[in-house]
């Protein structure tokens, strides 16, 4: 990957700024919108170190993000917040380490359906055990306002992207990167490759679940099948499609994009959104697949050339 | 000379077949030995058991005097094994340059760094001659280039015991002179040990100083180029002949 030039330095320092000064605007609706946006870019690039980097395509990405959602749920006014948010990270990993040893032995299609599978069976396991405990649904008293929420996410934003940026630029990430490309020539190669697959679903696993923990403080109510929403995995999959690339400028404008469009129309128009999401999906997985970063060092070519 | 690489009745059975039966020989340290064979004889069955890409079913392989029999192909490469696959089986989506980091960063060499890797690699582009492609995509290599590449990274790994698995098949009578050149200069610049699989008999011939034979699994036999061309057995399954 080429060194960021001085725009994207800018644009970095831009967003910053973005984030830290939209709560003085003191209006709520916007914070509420930039804590969407944050959430999802706390997710998409934790996404991408192992399903962009690896190959492996998780279609379950929704499970960390509910298992850290229960668990904050389940230990609310018994444990800390400060306890629980990390834990509900450990929980996510822990997990991760605990499927990923059989779960990443398939690749393909049938991973994407086995982790699609998984999260689904956990959703359910959990519903079965609320409903055996006659809990239809929890609330939480006492959370934390919208502006203590709005910074939990902003710096699991900042963890999830430099983590992909390290990920991506570092010995390891070439390794996973080989292991996409052919994971038999790379394991002969000397590339450990079973051990750097479990590594990457892990790392991928736990900031979805503290941002799953971060959010139940959010809608201080918990539902199971509303925590575990398998278009959370779907959209995550489209924002990381639609940015492309290898590094954390990709997600970043896949966010954005899809953030700002849903933003635009979701209310106004939820089921236009939904037919453009749609045709936006066809177009670039069939004309643009290295997604706007793809289409951006297109660009920059034919600027050079001519 | 010392032996580098000792296999000791080594069998692989897939069900009911038996891809390899009870073969043993040995490959002593720099040299260059040849393994000869028709299709399906086992000869890159034996390549998968020693580079660990595969489990035997019984027998023992010996690198540098200890057993590596169950160790995974990734660990087998630390230990300065390399292969290359008949089959080439490139990083399609990254350079030239970039298959070869891989090698030197995960392989016997344990470059840590980007740039130690590629300073460590740049020298492997030319010797085999891929130094004009390095910044070009695999996928761009001609057969006769990706063939070049499946060598490339297999030394960039930095490992003693290079294994060659018909790196000639497919290629030009003028690319399989070129292709010997380059080989023998990989062996005499590096000090490299080849075990080399060839159909292209006389390459084979004129390249090692030792041949086994496998036929359906089984070493056959044994020896010198000459000794080979004159093993009545040899020629019986190869000509047809009487045995």
């Amino acid at each position: 990957m080429a060194r960021p030039g001085a725009l994207w330095v800018g644009l970095a320092l831009a967003g910053v700024a973005a984030v830290a000064l939209l709560p003085l605007l003191g209006n709520e609706y916007l914070v509420g919108t930039g804590l969407t946006v944050l959430m999802w870019l706390a997710l998409t690039p934790s996404w991408c170190v192992l399903s962009r980097l690896t190959g492996y395509v998780s279609l379950g990405h929704v499970v960390f993000y509910g298992l850290g959602a229960y668990l904050v749920v389940t230990t609310w006014q018994q444990w800390p917040l400060w306890l629980a948010i990390p834990a509900a990270g450990l929980l996510a990993a822990a997990f991760a380490g605990l499927v990923g040893g059989p779960a990443l032995r398939v690749r393909g299609p049938y991973f994407v359906i086995l982790t699609f599978g998984l999260a689904e069976l956990v959703k359910f396991s959990i519903m079965a055990a609320e409903s055996a405990m006659g809990m239809a649904a929890r609330i939480l008293f006492g959370a934390p306002d919208l502006l203590a929420v709005y910074w939990m996410m902003a710096a699991l934003a900042l963890a999830s992207l430099l983590l992909l940026a390290w990920v991506s630029g570092s010995r390891f990430g070439h390794g996973l990167r080989s292991l996409r490309e052919n994971e038999e020539a790379a394991e002969t190669l000397g590339v450990p490759v079973t051990r750097y697959k479990l590594i990457a679903f892990v790392l991928s696993a736990a900031i979805p679940g503290m941002v799953g923990a971060v959010m139940a403080l959010r809608s201080t109510y918990f539902v199971v099948g509303q925590v575990f929403d398998p278009m959370v995995s779907v959209t995550v999959i489209a924002m990381a499609l639609l940015g492309g690339g290898d590094g954390v400028r990709g997600p970043i404008l896949g966010v954005l994009f899809l953030a700002l469009l849903s933003e635009l129309l979701w209310a106004q128009a939820p089921l236009l959104y939904m037919i453009l999401l749609g045709a936006i999906l066809v177009v670039f997985v069939l004309l643009l697949p290295d997604g706007l970063i793809g289409l951006l060092q297109r660009w920059r070519r034919k600027g050079t050339a001519s | 000379m010392s032996v580098l690489l000792e296999v000791q009745s080594l069998s692989k059975k897939f069900g009911g077949l038996t891809a390899l039966s009870d073969v043993s020989f040995q490959v002593p340290a720099g040299a260059i030995v040849g393994v000869m064979g028709a299709n399906g004889a086992g000869k890159t069955t034996l390549f998968s058991l020693i580079a660990g890409n595969a489990r035997p079913s019984s027998g023992d392989i010996r690198f540098e005097g200890r057993s590596i029999v169950g160790l995974s192909a990734d660990r087998v490469c630390r230990l300065g094994v390399a292969r290359t696959f008949q089959i080439v089986k490139p990083f399609p989506a990254m350079t030239v340059r970039e298959n070869l980091r891989t090698a030197a960063m995960f392989g016997h060499a344990q470059q840590r760094s980007r740039e130690a890797a590629d300073a460590a690699t740049q020298s492997v582009l030319h010797e085999v001659g891929l130094a004009a492609d390095a910044e070009r995509p695999a996928s761009a290599l001609t057969l006769s280039g990706q063939k070049r590449l499946e060598i490339a990274r297999a030394v960039a790994t930095g490992g003693r015991l290079l294994m060659l698995d018909e790196v000639m098949a497919g290629l030009t009578p003028t690319e399989v002179a070129q292709m010997l050149d380059t080989v023998r200069q990989l062996h005499a610049k590096r000090g490299l040990t080849l075990l080399v699989i060839e159909h292209v008999m006389r390459a084979l011939m004129e390249l090692c100083e030792r041949i086994v034979v496998l036929h359906h699994g089984q070493l056959i036999a044994e020896g010198t180029p000459a000794e080979i061309g004159a093993h009545a057995q040899v020629h019986a399954v190869y000509f047809g002949g009487p045995a």
